[in-house]
């Protein structure tokens, strides 16, 4: 920094501030070391923190006054003794507190629960996701914040209709429920919902067991506005068609895998809510017939549509685009009727188009696409997953009109070479990029997209097998900012091509699965070099030896997740592995040729009040000693035996 | 016309359009007290004919299209030492004027990563 503290002197807090909230969030760390007022500007200022260990937690809530949002969900160790010693602790103020995130804090049950509810008045949303012991008397504990607004218990697999009520009588307020895979709710739970949570503007009941009688619940809410249905095995057309009369301000409707439904059903939804702007019916109708046609002609604010698995004909497609010109979603995948034709006519009245799926749709050649990059200067998002009839042609009209694309599949693409890679390279935006399967370009493709695409954050090179080392160290020379890096099964790869990825500062997410080629020197070199690793799959990369697991144990601290079947590592190594790495939380340790039992037994005991998640070969839950498994089943770990 | 004093003596004179850009220069004008020019202790001549340079530029809702003027703020934002950026903070801040403030702050933000 080039500034001397005493000029940045002259400027009073409310302009510090100011120049704070420019400031994007690697920098606002440094800022806090510079001096004492910048130190208290992003005390004062800083409204929503993530906290990465529980140790911290007292200290981070007492330095940061201020805070509305509190992320909870990393935080290994997080359990019901914390959250009491935190309420007991005075000095601590948590009346701000506005959004609570524990999903995944799985040993936080009712008393912590209860705890929450009661330090923190001011509590309007709260997540708890995928916490499978939450169950009825945690729901109880929770119902006691009765300022709720938004509530998400996706997974919360112990909940059932006596939970529910409980959270419905006691926070009426409601606005926006998740009940996402709660398998145990019923009908019963969803009518009471619907009776006294009038305020519901957003409901999700996917894959619930639910019936056609909770429909006629859900019909009675007056502001409903958002309704995900995904995959109900229950309801069906006679249900559906209850929704005629729903809220007049529903919006989006999503059906997606509901079998029982077809296109009747929504006709009737689609005629009573005329200014309808979300249609996601994919793989569930079978066809697009000419009298659902002239029901969905009417909808002039339609903005999204997802049809995937429909038969539609081009001429369907014309009649759709030609009337509903503010289309700016569309999912067409596995649609297999659907040609060029059909796709010019989408493209020249849709111009508003922003995201397209046609994976799957084996008869769209590059005419359609060139045709689409064209018209449609506001493609963000283009998915074409297994289209084998584009080539290099239609790549080089999406590289020269489509600026503005963030997104692009073409996972399966027989037709992509270098050339096609060299076209693609002009789109400067481009975020995420998907080649997996692809094996027809080389480390030439590979060095067109290092060079220009600077902006990349994705990129997923699964069983690409025609590049090889030289186009890999390619990456990290333009791609500074990529997170997310997929080579598994890229068998050619071998340590000279795998220790550049160290260059990546940012990566956070890598696969590597069944590299043969690599041994310890390159996984030292990843592990020194991606300080933010959280993700790392090493599944089946035999050759890794123990140096390369040491350095993992003392170098990547931020790892929370891990797979590490059929690899070769020993005891020692997996023991240094689980109790240095503190952050971990999610582990696969399936077929361990060199661990032993009472390997398993050191290394599982130094992480069992952290874990979350396990995987095991069945035969051990014989050998393990009760102790361990009890503990690891009290810290709520889910342990999955292969 | 609206006449500026700076606090070294120095007299500016400019449109209104370009002066009520500074939402200051605007109460004042809509109180009624701009009678004899107004004084503006806290600026220097320096300052604040920089300032009149941008307002200028902003002012006709145009001066060129928002590439035109993305440009221009960049070459304005980048001729200038550090100690006119900081006093340029907080003459725009004294001054009330919202997208000089927005500029300066960035530029302080940008030198800071």
């Amino acid at each position: 920094m080039s500034a001397s503290p005493s000029i940045l002197s002259v400027l009073s807090e409310d302009l510090l501030v100011h120049v704070y909230g420019f400031l994007d969030p690697p920098c606002r760390k440094t800022w806090r070391l510079i001096s004492r007022d910048f130190f208290r500007v992003d005390s004062l200022t800083r409204t929503s923190i993530r906290v990465l260990r529980v140790e911290f937690l007292p200290l981070l809530l007492l330095k940061y006054p201020n805070l509305s949002s509190l992320d909870l969900s990393v935080c290994p160790k997080l359990d019901d003794d914390v959250v009491l010693r935190l309420a007991h602790d005075g000095a601590v103020s948590t009346s701000r507190l506005r959004s609570l995130n524990l999903s995944r804090a799985t040993a936080i049950r009712a008393r912590g629960l209860e705890t929450l509810a009661r330090i923190c008045h001011a509590l309007e949303r709260v997540d708890v996701s995928h916490c499978f012991g939450f169950g009825d008397r945690e729901a109880a504990a929770l119902s006691a914040a009765a300022g709720l607004r938004d509530l998400r218990m996706d997974k919360c697999l112990s909940l059932s209709d006596v939970g529910l009520a409980r959270i419905v009588l006691g926070c009426s307020k409601l606005n926006k429920v998740s009940l996402k895979w709660c398998m145990e709710i019923s009908d019963l739970g969803i009518d009471l919902l619907c009776k006294k949570c009038k305020d519901l503007k957003s409901l999700d009941v996917s894959y619930l067991k639910i019936t056609n009688d909770s429909i006629r619940s859900i019909s009675l809410l007056p502001k409903l506005e958002v309704l995900d249905m995904v995959s109900c095995p229950l309801i069906d057309d006679a249900g559906l068609e209850l929704l005629e009369n729903a809220s007049p301000s529903l919006q989006a409707i999503d059906v997606t895998r509901c079998d029982g439904v077809s296109f009747s059903s929504l006709i009737s939804i689609v005629s009573g809510h005329p200014n309808i702007q979300h249609l996601r019916a994919s793989h569930c109708v079978s066809e697009v017939s000419a009298s659902v046609l002239q029901h969905i002609k009417a909808l002039k604010h339609l903005k999204t549509i997802c049809i995937d698995g429909a038969r539609v004909s081009d001429s369907s497609l014309e009649t759709l685009s030609s009337s509903c010109r503010s289309l700016t979603e569309v999912g067409m995948s596995r649609c297999v009727h659907v040609t060029d034709i059909g796709m010019m006519g989408l493209a020249r009245y849709c111009l508003n188009l922003k995201t397209l799926n046609l994976a799957c749709c084996g008869f769209v050649t590059d005419v359609a696409i060139s045709a689409v990059a064209v018209s449609c200067r506001n493609l963000e998002t283009l998915k074409l997953e297994s289209c084998h009839k584009i080539t290099e042609k239609g790549l080089q009209s999406l590289g020269s009109y489509s600026k503005l694309l963030q997104e692009l599949d073409l996972t399966d693409c027989y037709g992509v070479n270098d050339r096609g890679l060299e076209y693609i390279s002009n789109c400067s935006n481009l975020l995420r990029l998907k080649l997996g399967l692809c094996s027809h370009f080389s480390d030439k493709g590979l060095f067109h997209i290092g060079s220009k695409c600077f902006k990349l954050l994705e990129l997923d090179l699964y069983r690409c097998t025609g590049f090889g080392d030289d186009g890999l160290a390619a990456l990290p020379r333009g791609c500074k900012s990529l997170n997310r890096l997929i080579i598994s099964y890229c068998s050619e790869l071998t340590d000279t091509g795998v220790e550049q990825i160290r260059q990546l500062e940012h990566l956070s997410h890598l696969e590597l699965r069944g590299l043969k080629k690599i041994t310890g020197a390159g996984l030292s070199a990843i592990a020194c070099g991606c300080k933010k690793l959280a993700y790392l799959d090493l599944k089946l990369c035999e050759n890794i030896d123990d140096s390369g697991f040491w350095a993992l144990a003392y170098f990547s601290r931020n790892l929370r997740q891990i797979n590490l079947c059929n690899c070769s590592v020993s005891d020692t190594a997996l023991c240094m592995l689980m109790s240095n790495l503190s952050r971990v939380q999610d582990v696969d340790l399936v077929h361990l040729s060199r661990v032993t039992v009472e390997g398993f037994e050191f290394a599982l005991r130094a992480c069992c009040n952290r874990l979350k998640k396990l995987k095991l070969l069945a035969p051990l839950r014989f050998l393990l000693s009760s102790e361990l498994l009890e503990t690891l089943h009290a810290r709520g770990c889910r342990i999955r035996w292969d | 016309m609206i006449v500026l004093k700076s606090s070294d003596g120095e007299t500016f004179e400019i449109e209104e359009a370009v002066a009520l850009q500074s939402q200051t220069i605007a109460h004042m004008v809509e109180d009624d007290c701009v009678e004899n020019g107004i004084p503006l202790a806290n600026v220097t001549g320096e300052i604040l004919a920089k300032i009149i340079e941008y307002c200028k530029k902003h002012v006709e809702g145009g001066g060129g299209s928002e590439e035109e003027l993305k440009i221009w703020d960049k070459e304005f934002i980048e001729n200038i030492d550090q100690s006119t950026l900081f006093n340029l903070i907080l003459a725009a801040n004294y001054l009330n004027i919202k997208t000089l403030l927005d500029l300066t702050c960035q530029r302080v933000a940008d030198m800071i990563s």
